[in-house]
């Protein structure tokens, strides 16, 4: 059985996600000694960090992109191109038999992830998060919609090559297809694709239309800073963030975590302290 | 040190910092209790450790636990499955302890990220 993680990166104007996968893999390698492909398109990757990765699988972005807002702290965004159209794709395109794909902005610092290919279990991903600052509302990542089903979190899947996952990734193409339909029934304001969705949407119909155990839990817990939250240092598995203090723009409260991986999604500090 | 962090940690009150970073140790503690055995996970509790001690005492080897997914798990050698269980609490509840020390001494907001 091969087993490997995967990564996809398409940059956009201002954030280079080939970047931040390079840094993934090179922690990957450091603490959980895995093989580690990246699904890009040319213009991304260019003729970089060619040595880094297992596989570099071209995949150009097949629809039009959408646009977020990409934020840097809390006074300060951008709109941009937001191309994660293809990670659908992703059981047809890895190259191994066993799979954790993660996000490029997931930053490893510990081995808990050795722990999904021992499992018993053939899909899991993060139902719960835990915010690092702890005292914001995360109603939003509870339910997909304040009437709606439960939000599951594809920062970090792991699946193998089984028909059932095979199904599963068909039932998300069917579902980014006929996106403005399923945000309707499942009650979803935002018009932005969001992968996040589409698992969670994906999920609820595996189910039978209600919950169930299709999705089991990943190892560990998952922990994440926003993106009005500040990167400020990583050193080795140490991370030093200046969190948004509640209800002011102006005012950062500084935070340290140690020894657990974080999910950084302030892409702008996370990328000024990229070594790679 | 940046100006930026420079500012931060001036404006920080001592107690809200260290009670922030209370709250992060103790979902680090929460994470560290999980137990991978069999394929499976199992929160490491002094009610799962102690089930497992009285099954042993009534020398029990084999016993099927449900486990973090709600699925069933036969577990073969029990007497070693509940020494790993104890390993992982154990480990987990000292990390805590020492790094919740480290925490109650410091006196400055920089004194903790400096540490």
């Amino acid at each position: 059985m091969t087993k490997g993680i995967l990564v996809f990166a398409h940059n956009n104007a201002e954030i280079d996600y080939v970047k931040q996968a390079a840094f993934l893999a090179g922690r990957a390698k450091e603490y959980l000694n895995l093989p580690v492909s990246i699904v890009t398109d040319k213009e991304s990757i260019g003729d970089r960090y060619k040595d880094w990765f297992d596989k570099i699988i071209i995949n150009e972005i097949p629809t039009a992109s959408t646009k977020k807002q990409y934020y840097n702290g809390a006074k300060t965004h951008s709109v941009l191109e937001f191309k994660n159209d293809n990670r659908c794709l992703a059981y047809e395109l890895s190259p191994y038999d066993e799979t954790l794909m993660l996000d490029s902005d997931y930053v490893i610092a510990d081995d808990v992830f050795k722990n999904c290919f021992t499992s018993t279990y053939d899909f899991l991903l993060y139902k719960d998060a835990i915010d690092i600052a702890g005292n914001r509302d995360t109603g939003e990542f509870s339910t997909i919609s304040e009437t709606s089903v439960d939000f599951y979190w594809a920062t970090c899947v792991f699946f193998r090559k089984t028909e059932l996952n095979k199904r599963f990734f068909d039932l998300i193409k069917h579902i980014q297809e006929y996106y403005t339909h399923y945000r309707k029934v499942y009650n979803i304001q935002s018009t932005t694709y969001r992968n996040d969705f589409a698992f969670s949407i994906a999920i609820h119909i595996m189910n039978g239309f209600k919950q169930g155990n299709f999705a089991k839990k990943m190892p560990g817990r998952l922990f994440f800073t926003a993106d009005r939250d500040i990167l400020h240092s990583i050193d080795g598995d140490k991370f030093i963030f200046l969190l948004q203090c509640k209800d002011s723009l102006d005012n950062f409260s500084p935070c340290q975590i140690q020894g657990n991986s974080v999910h950084v999604m302030n892409k702008y500090t996370l990328e000024d302290n990229l070594s790679a | 040190m940046d100006e930026k962090l420079a500012k931060a940690l001036e404006a920080s009150n001592l107690l809200d910092t260290i009670n922030q970073q209370k709250k992060i140790l103790q979902q680090q503690y929460d994470a560290g209790l999980i137990h991978y055995e069999n394929g499976c996970q199992f929160t490491s509790s002094k009610e799962l450790i102690s089930f497992c001690q009285s099954l042993i005492s009534l020398e029990q080897d084999q016993i099927v636990l449900i486990d973090d997914n709600g699925l069933p798990s036969l577990i073969e050698d029990l007497p070693v499955f509940t020494k790993n269980l104890v390993n992982t609490y154990a480990t987990a509840s000292n990390k805590y302890f020492n790094e919740y020390n480290k925490l109650k001494k410091q006196r400055s907001v920089a004194g903790i990220f400096n540490d």
